[in-house]
Formats: C-alpha cells, sequence, structure tokens
C-alpha cells in the first residue's frame, strides 16, 4: 500500500464501503494500542435527546499517530473524552493496551485546548504534579521533571510561575507534564488550536520530534486538516449530526514535516476536494438553522474555511 | 503622630483624667501590667482560647464548606442551614452555650468556633464552586483520585476563596471571644477590660484596648497579608 513517497499514494477508505475485515487487513501488523468499538453516545437536552456520536470504531496501535478531523460541534472533545474515561458511552467499549477502560488512568493523559497548568504551581512544580501523584520520591520526581522540561525547551523557565508564561509555553509545559508521566498514549484535544500560526508551526515541529523520540501513541485532535496532515500517520474524518468516522486516510510522508511543504499541502488539498460533499452538507444544514444570528455567523465561518485550505472543514 | 496628638488633647484638659487618661499613665499601666505579668497571662489566655476556637472551625469549617460545595445533598441541607445561621449574631449563642458547657473556658471556646465557623465553610464552599472543571478533569487524566484529588487540586485551586473565609471567620471569632469574655467572667483580656471598668481604671481600660488593636492588626498581617502574597493568582484558567 504505500510503494513510494508523495501525493499520488494518497490511501483512503470509504468507510461507508468497506466491511470490518477488510478494514483489519489494511492496517497494522504492530500491537494494538487503543480499540474503540460500537461507540456510541447522546446527551440530553432541553430540545431532546442529541445523538452525537454513533457507531465509532476505531483502532490504533502502538506507537501511532492518529488524528480526527471534523466540523465543530460533530463530537470529538466527547470521543476523545470517552476515551480519556472522564465520560461514558451510552454504548460500546473502549480498549486501552488489551484492558477495558474503565475510569479516567495516568496510562491516557489528556491534553486539553487550555494548557490546564495549576497556577498554584511552578513549572517544575506542574510538571512533577503526576509522578508525585503516583508517589515517586521528591528527588527522583525532579530528575524526571528537568528531563522532559528540557525536550521542550523550557529548563530556564522552570522556577517561573505560570502566568508568567506565553500561550505556546504553557502548552509545551502541558506536553512535559503529560510525557512525564510516561503514559501509555497522548491524547491531544485541539491542543494548539489557540495559538498564533508561528507558535503553532514551532509546536508541531516540536511535536513530531517528541513523537519520533519517545514513540506514544498519539490521538490528536484538531479541526484543521493541513495540521492533520502534516501530523498524523492516518487521518480520520468525522462527519456531522451524529458522529460517524466518514473516512480514513493514510498520510505516507516523510518526518519531520512542514506545515507549508508542498506535498502537504498537496494532500490537504485532496482532502478537502473529498470532503466538499461533507463541507456543502454542513452548510445546507446551518442555512436551514431558524435562527439567523447564528446562521450568518456560522456561514461566514464555513465560507472562510472553504477559501482556505488550511482552516476548518 | 497619633500618640502626640492625644497628648496634645490632654495637656488642652478638655476632659478629666478618668475620662482620657493621658498616653504617660496609659504606658505606665502597660509597663506595670507586663512587669506584674497581668497582661500576659491575659493575652495568653485569650490567644489559647482563640487558637483552639479557631483551629477547630478551621477544620470543620473547610471541611464542611467541601461537602457544600461538592455535594448537591449537603448543598440543600447543610448549605442552607448555615446560610440561615449567618443571620444571627454570634453573641446570641452565649446563652445556649452556657448550658451546654457551663461558666467555663468551654463555652467561650463554643463562641469563638461558631464565630469563626460559618465564614470559614461559606468561604470554602464559594471557592470549591469556583474551581474551574477544566482542572478536574486534567487532574483525573494524571490520577487524581479521591482525597488526593481535593488535596492536591480542590483544595489549592480553592485557597483565595478559603482564605477570605478564614480572614473573615478570624475577625468574628476575635470579636466574639471579646464578647464572650466581657459578658463571662474568668481571665482573658476582656476580663481584664473589664476590671478596668469595676475599678474605674481608664488607663487600664486603654491600655488593654491597645493590646486588642494591636493583636488584631498583628495576626491579619503576620497570616493574612503574608499568604496572599505567596500565592500569586492568574486570572482564568492557566
Ligand atoms: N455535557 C453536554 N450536554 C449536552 N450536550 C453536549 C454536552 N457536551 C457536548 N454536547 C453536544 O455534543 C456535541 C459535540 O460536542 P463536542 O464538544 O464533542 O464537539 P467538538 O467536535 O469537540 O467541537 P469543537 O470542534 O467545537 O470542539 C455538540 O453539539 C454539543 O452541543
Ligand atoms: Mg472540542
Amino acid at each position: 500500500m504505500s510503494e513510494g513517497v508523495g501525493v499520488d499514494n494518497l490511501i483512503e477508505l470509504d468507510y461507508v464501503k468497506v466491511d470490518d475485515g477488510q478494514r483489519r487487513s489494511t492496517a497494522h501488523s504492530a500491537k494494538l494500542d487503543l480499540r474503540v468499538q460500537h461507540v456510541s453516545k447522546s446527551f440530553q437536552s432541553k430540545n431532546g435527546t442529541v445523538y452525537v456520536l454513533e457507531d465509532i470504531n476505531l483502532e490504533i496501535s502502538q506507537g501511532e499517530f492518529v488524528c480526527l478531523v471534523g466540523p465543530s460541534g460533530c463530537g470529538k472533545s466527547t470521543l476523545m473524552n470517552i476515551v480519556a474515561g472522564l465520560e461514558q458511552a451510552d454504548s460500546g467499549d473502549v480498549w486501552a493496551n488489551g484492558r477495558r477502560i474503565q475510569g479516567a488512568g495516568p496510562d491516557r493523559v489528556v491534553i486539553f485546548q487550555e494548557a490546564a497548568l495549576f497556577p498554584w504551581l511552578n513549572v517544575i512544580k506542574n510538571v512533577e504534579f503526576g509522578l508525585k501523584l503516583k508517589g515517586i520520591s521528591g528527588r527522583e520526581r525532579r530528575t524526571i521533571a528537568l528531563e522532559y522540561l528540557k525536550m521542550v525547551h523550557l529548563t530556564k523557565f522552570q522556577n517561573s510561575h505560570i502566568h508568567e508564561l506565553s500561550g505556546g509555553m504553557k502548552q509545551r509545559v502541558a506536553i512535559a507534564r503529560a510525557l512525564a508521566m510516561n503514559p501509555e498514549m497522548l491524547l491531544m484535544d485541539e491542543p494548539f488550536s489557540a495559538l498564533d500560526a508561528q507558535t503553532r508551526w514551532i509546536l508541531h515541529y516540536e511535536l513530531q520530534n517528541i513523537w519520533m523520540k519517545t514513540k506514544k501513541t498519539i490521538l490528536f485532535v484538531t479541526h484543521n486538516i493541513r495540521e492533520a496532515v502534516c501530523l498524523a500517520d492516518r487521518v480520520f474524518i468525522l462527519s456531522t449530526s451524529p458522529g460517524k468516522i466518514k473516512k480514513e486516510f493514510f498520510i505516507d510522508l516523510p518526518r519531520p514535516r512542514d506545515d507549508n511543504d508542498v506535498n502537504v499541502a498537496e494532500y490537504s488539498t485532496r482532502i478537502m476536494k473529498e470532503l466538499k460533499t461533507e463541507i456543502d452538507k454542513v452548510v445546507k444544514c446551518e442555512m436551514d438553522a431558524d435562527s439567523c444570528v447564528e446562521c450568518d455567523i456560522k456561514c461566514t465561518t464555513v465560507e472562510a474555511a472553504k477559501t482556505d485550505i488550511g482552516g476548518g472543514i | 503622630m497619633l500618640a502626640g496628638f492625644w497628648q496634645l488633647l490632654f495637656w488642652l484638659d478638655i476632659w478629666p483624667e478618668y475620662v482620657l487618661p493621658s498616653p504617660v499613665s496609659v504606658g505606665k499601666t502597660l509597663a506595670h501590667g507586663v512587669r506584674d505579668q497581668s497582661l500576659l497571662i491575659g493575652v495568653a489566655i485569650s490567644m489559647k482560647r482563640i487558637a483552639i476556637g479557631y483551629g477547630i472551625s478551621l477544620g470543620v469549617g473547610v471541611f464542611a464548606g467541601l461537602l457544600i460545595g461538592r455535594f448537591r445533598i449537603f448543598e440543600d441541607t447543610l448549605g442552607s442551614l448555615i446560610s440561615g445561621l449567618q443571620t444571627l449574631p454570634t453573641i446570641c449563642w452565649l446563652p445556649l452555650s452556657l448550658l451546654w458547657f457551663g461558666l467555663n473556658d468551654k463555652a467561650i471556646i463554643f463562641l469563638v468556633f461558631m464565630g469563626a465557623v460559618l465564614s470559614i465553610a461559606t468561604g470554602t464552599d464559594s471557592g470549591v464552586k469556583n474551581v474551574p472543571p477544566l482542572y478536574i478533569r486534567a487532574a483525573k487524566t494524571m490520577g487524581a483520585k479521591r482525597w488526593k484529588l481535593y488535596l492536591e487540586v480542590i483544595i489549592p485551586a480553592a485557597l483565595p476563596h478559603i482564605i477570605i473565609g478564614m480572614k473573615q471567620g478570624w475577625s468574628f471569632a476575635w470579636r466574639s471571644l471579646m464578647a464572650g469574655e466581657l459578658l463571662i467572667v474568668c481571665l482573658g483580656l476582656g476580663h481584664l477590660l473589664m476590671l478596668g471598668r469595676e475599678l474605674n481604671d481608664m488607663s487600664q481600660v486603654i491600655a488593654v484596648m491597645l493590646i486588642i488593636i494591636l493583636i488584631g492588626i498583628l495576626v491579619d498581617r503576620l497570616f493574612f497579608f503574608q499568604s496572599r502574597k505567596t500565592y500569586p493568582r492568574t486570572l482564568g484558567p492557566g
């Protein structure tokens, strides 16, 4: 399936057509790390039940970097929370490393959109937080924390307060804090979406390097196709209401990749084209929405996304 | 400066000595009180009472606040009970306290406890309710569970509010201690104050009042100012 490197090898699987057996065979001989089976989730709201996720199936092997892409509100964060154990699925199972997950655990650390660092601790103490919970002694904690702070190039700021850091630095501390726990996998929920393009570019580069060094399994949520192509081995596209896995793309490009690399750009364009139908569906769906103001806002954002390839869907 | 103005007023001789004693005579009374240790003993006894009462109310108040802040059942029961009791001036607990404990230290300590516990509980409660859920979720994914979640995340995150409650609780406790000591005769600073009145010794009254103010300021500066300084806050989640 991967004879060479380049755009020509864009491999896509249409989930509607591919059956279970075939899907498994296309994938990976490596050890499975995460298995999401028939997960569905709905929320009760004032206007009745909202079906957010419907029959989600995912298989991610150890050391893989997988991105989930989908329009806003399609249930990416919900799926992430279910995998993290912060929320419970209505039906279906999640297996992590061969065990059925029950609640949150330090083997699956989440990095959120806001860094969620603790302002009452300084930088190094934040990185040590999970280690302290694990009961690791003070001196060893410090050594490990320093090692990971070094990995994100922030040793100089080890004694700084959190409010003294920039957004990008906070996110890097959050990454160090997660890595320090030596988790089985990292769950990242739009961790860079609040950052400016320049900082994001740097962090894409750093994250790839860290991933190559540590070989952690990473599940990364974004609504930015360019970001997904830049980072992932595989990209899953979710459709909206209810959230379903629509397509799967294999990205076969050498690393570390650059946001502005031609191949990355071309991959993104092709995926965008594939998704044109889905976008149209979203636009149409939102045009039908009865709230005018909301509709206007949503339409403009969708328009913007269409002109800018790297934007959302 | 203030002392100079006071001395000036005294020299102007508007009021007789037993209404406004001179700073010098107050100073003498202070020195005498320190020398024969009556003042020091008074301070020590009062401080012991408030330390015990405030200490207990700190533990109980924070615990109750955590329960109210985290669990709906306690919010509906304990929470509404506390907000109801808060309208009651602490000194109104005196008769009940006397009936329960008799004319002794325990009654005063109970008064101090009642003075502080409500403020600390409500402070903790609002602190807990204001902990960003993101902190709790982040801590959970890092393996924080049960009491560790409280100890490592919820209490530190709620600390600014808890300290506000503690500060308010302290001033209520201090006031109810004095009120209690004035009304129940068994040593302490309040008792010395009352003794001054009974002996018509105005300089003793003022000397004791000065000490009460001084302790109030000292405690405020020493404990609460420092804790504010060593705990910088950012706005919003970090
Ligand atoms: N606790 C909840 N109660 C009710 N509805 C919820 C709840 N959490 C999420 N939802 C609904 O579920 C849907 C999916 O939410 P989710 O946060 O997973 O979307 P998302 O794909 O992460 O979007 P975004 O890209 O904007 O972060 C939304 O329509 C939202 O309104
Ligand atoms: Mg989200």
